[in-house]
């Protein structure tokens, strides 16, 4: 937590060990670094210590009484003892004090386990400090409620220590401000709002509270009673839910994705939204197995063999085909299908599905913990909060920081609250008719704005400016030609749109007797495909186009993907598999590979490779 | 030397201790060589002797008045006395009935549980009297707490063998389990 500049070297010792510790430092933080542990309930090295639980008490030479590690600084010649009769005594107190507090049932809890399987810290420190039973009976009076009006995740009060990691998260992560505390003493209670239901609350179940909770308070309602984290694998990875790209822990078990958590190493800082941390575990149609066919209007299963045969003969007969992929697909499926379409089916008619993507070369790119250091923010065009959640949570942070937030759009946006000054986009665009008349508006900033924009950016020391699509021409230039101190952040939509437009592939009307649709794992959204006499299409699940297809293909989810990305800040993101694909599935890759040979065409890998290379 | 003398009993809980009691399996031949078990509700004398024995375990929590008189009794004819498993060291299961009234757990069990038809709370006078679901420790002093749901017969054979040779035991590690 300690972010000084320039700090110095200070002598302390710990325990009878001569340590060099940092000057800014806490005990506990210097402990750590030194790998002395020293056991904590209020604590998380990730938020502001509160020394609130006490059970990080320790002696501290020339110190009145108990001192909380946490929160003590560390001074020259300090000497410090962290396991004392003293220190013993207290923390078993303070453990007493605790499970008395309210009612802590572990054997209903899903966090309860053994010393060595148990989810709960505060259970672990009960069996460090050989707690064999509760010195004072807890209050059964005392109805402490279970919370579970939200969707994703329940709050059970009786489980609760008070350690208020979850408000500090909610506060200072997430920037939400929900989580606060009703009552006072003993009735003391983590609230919602203004003391209202969770689900009625302001909570946007970004999850951080539940990621930061010691104990069994806030559970999964998916993930609790499925496993312990000693019985599930964690494996870093990349979500693909939008085009931020935020670095995810997937806990797997069995091959199957128990619980994802936000990663506390990468630009998203734990932050996730409730899309990449709950989404992704709820229940998804029938996976498609094997290759099916269309006979007597229902699609029926075919080996791969007679489905390739199939495809290629009637592609054969058609005169032109389009081609469209999802935007949430690597750079070497990507990379594989235009070369497909180019080489194969011949044709030029290929495109995302769907995907936006402004100009990528304004100036120097941000990473997104640059909002939170950030003294000036700029948001030209989209919906962060709506369609980028993550990037929305860090802009709010900003502001929380006090950075100065200038929304500029044509309509009005979460955003507009936390905005100092709020400018007019004008659509300049003409009115048309086509299903992709979105894609052709036009918005413009008038100069009156542009100039207040170039003040505001030139005043700042670290302004970052955010923008969108479909800006006009002029807008572009005057934010090209802002000083090289503004970073820049693209609201790219679409998880790897930005990796698809370094291709040249974008989201544009396309057009052709034969439809291929690689469609991975992703689900109509109603939008209309492009008309076709026959369509071929490569997906994960059953769903409305699988049933209007011709022949289908299985294809990957993205757990089971392994490639790269481009998110928002144009970084190249390994995707690393954290599932194993059904058996006898390929990658999209190879399933094109496998159907480039059949049609008399040799795509070879190491053309792929090459082409993924120069992404 | 002679031989230490246990007696058990159980109050409100399921009888799931004395069963892992029971799974410490062929060790117990080792422990009557150094123990004696009095009297348990799984033998024929099923109430500690008059004149006492060294050690008594109670399984359960206290629930009604008749329990109240069995933990009593155990303590009194006791010299140190054993808290065996969850309910007996934290109230347990049946502990959850202190969340409802007792009104409503009485309507709930002999009323309108979906097995029963024309139900009624008994209400004989010789019956019991309720009381607030409560762990041993709360009625009578408990000497050594082995928490559990049931405590493993690893722990429940390390706390005996430790008593029967003289020694307070100690619990940590994998003979602590509160699950």
């Amino acid at each position: 937590m300690s972010a000084t500049a320039t700090t110095t070297t200070v002598n302390i010792t710990i325990n009878g060990k001569a340590l060099q510790a940092q000057s800014g430092q806490t005990v506990m933080e210097a402990a750590s670094a030194a790998g002395i542990d020293i056991p904590a309930l209020c604590n998380d090295p990730h938020l502001r210590p509160e020394g609130g639980c006490r059970m990080c008490v320790v002696e501290i030479d020339k110190q009145r009484g108990l001192q909380p590690a946490c929160t003590f600084p560390i001074f020259e010649g300090m000497v410090v003892r962290t396991e004392t009769e003293k220190t013993t005594a207290s923390r078993k107190q303070t453990l007493q004090m605790l499970f008395s507090e309210r009612n802590h049932y572990c054997m209903f809890c899903p966090a309860s386990g053994s010393e060595q399987t148990t989810d709960c810290e505060l259970q672990r420190l009960g069996y460090r400090y050989g707690l064999t039973h509760w010195q004072y009976t807890p209050k059964y009076a005392n109805d402490w409620a279970v919370d579970a009006t939200r969707p994703y995740f329940v709050m059970d009060h009786s489980r609760c220590i008070l350690c208020r990691r979850c408000v500090r998260a909610c506060n200072t992560i997430a920037a939400n401000h929900t989580l606060g505390l009703a009552q006072r003493g003993a009735q003391s209670r983590i609230c919602a709002d203004d003391d209202v239901q969770f689900g009625a609350s302001t909570c946007v179940s970004c999850g951080t509270c539940l990621q930061v909770c010691p104990t069994g308070a806030l559970a999964d309602r998916r993930g609790a009673y499925m496993a312990h984290e000693t019985e599930l694998t964690r494996t870093s990875a990349v979500c693909m839910g939008c085009a931020v790209g935020c670095g995810i822990e997937a806990l797997t078990r069995d091959n199957q994705l128990i619980r994802v958590e936000g990663s506390w190493k990468t630009t998203n800082g734990g932050l996730l939204c409730a899309t990449g941390r709950f989404d992704v575990v709820e229940p998804k149609p029938q996976r498609i197995l094997t290759p099916l066919v269309r006979q007597d209007g229902r699609m029926v299963e075919i080996t791969a063999e007679k489905a390739m045969t199939h495809i290629a003969q009637r592609l054969r007969q058609l005169n032109s085909v389009a081609g469209l992929a999802s935007p949430r697909l690597t750079n070497e499926t990507l990379a594989a299908f235009q070369c497909f379409c180019h080489e194969v089916l011949e044709t030029n008619e290929v495109g995302l599905l769907y995907g936006e993507v402004p100009p990528l070369d304004l100036g120097k790119p941000a990473v997104l913990q640059d909002l939170v250091t950030a003294d000036c923010i700029v948001v030209i065009g989209g919906d962060p909060l709506e369609r980028q959640k993550v990037l929305g949570f860090l802009i709010k942070r900003g502001s929380d920081n006090g950075a100065k937030v200038i929304v500029v759009n044509d309509r009005g946006t979460g955003l507009d609250r936390y905005a100092h000054t709020r400018l007019d986009l004008q659509d300049i665009s003409h009115a048309a008719e086509s299903p992709f008349e979105r894609l052709r508006r036009t918005y413009h900033l008038r100069v009156s704005g542009v100039t207040q924009l170039k003040a505001a950016c030139e005043a700042a020391q670290r302004p970052i400016v955010l923008y969108s699509t479909r800006m006009s021409t002029t807008v572009y230039a005057a934010l090209r030609a802002l000083q090289p101190k503004v970073k820049f952040l693209p609201l790219v939509e679409g998880t790897n749109a930005a990796g698809a437009a370094k291709l040249g592939m974008t989201a544009r009307p396309v057009s052709g007797q034969g439809l291929y649709l690689l469609a991975g794992d992703d689900l109509p959204d109603g939008t209309p495909l492009p008309a076709h006499q026959f369509m071929v299409v490569q997906a994960a699940y059953r769903s409305a186009w699988t049933e209007a297809a011709d022949v289908v293909l299985p294809s990957l989810t993205w757990p089971e993907r392994k490639g790269h990305v481009v998110n928002l800040e144009e970084r190249n993101i390994p995707v690393v598999p954290v599932l194993t694909p059904p058996k006898g599935l390929q990658a999209d890759w190879e399933t094109l590979l496998a159907l480039s040979v059949r049609m008399g065409y040799t795509l070879s890998y190491q053309e792929i490779t090459e082409i993924s290379m120069t992404v | 030397m002679a031989k230490v003398k246990v007696a058990s009993d159980w109050l409100a809980g399921c009888a799931g201790c004395h069963m892992s009691l029971l799974d410490i399996d062929e060790r117990i031949v080792d422990l009557l060589k150094a123990a004696d078990l009095t009297s348990t509700p799984i033998t024929d004398l099923k109430h500690p002797p008059a004149e006492g024995v060294d050690v008594g375990i109670l399984e359960g929590a206290v629930n009604n008045s008749a329990t109240e008189r069995v933990a009593q009794l155990m303590r009194s004819r006791c010299k140190i006395l054993i808290a065996l498993g969850d309910c007996a060291v934290f109230g347990g299961v049946p502990a959850l009935r202190n969340r409802v009234c007792m009104k409503e757990a009485l309507r709930r069990a002999y009323i309108e549980t979906e097995s029963t038809t024309d139900g009624a709370i008994p209400s004989d006078p010789e019956l019991a009297t309720m009381q607030e679901c409560r762990p041993v420790g709360d009625v009578v002093e408990v000497d050594i707490h082995v928490p559990g749901c049931p405590p493993s017969a690893d722990a429940i054979f390390h706390v005996l063998k430790e008593l029967v040779e003289g020694r307070k035991p100690v619990l940590n590690g994998k003979f602590l389990d509160w699950h």
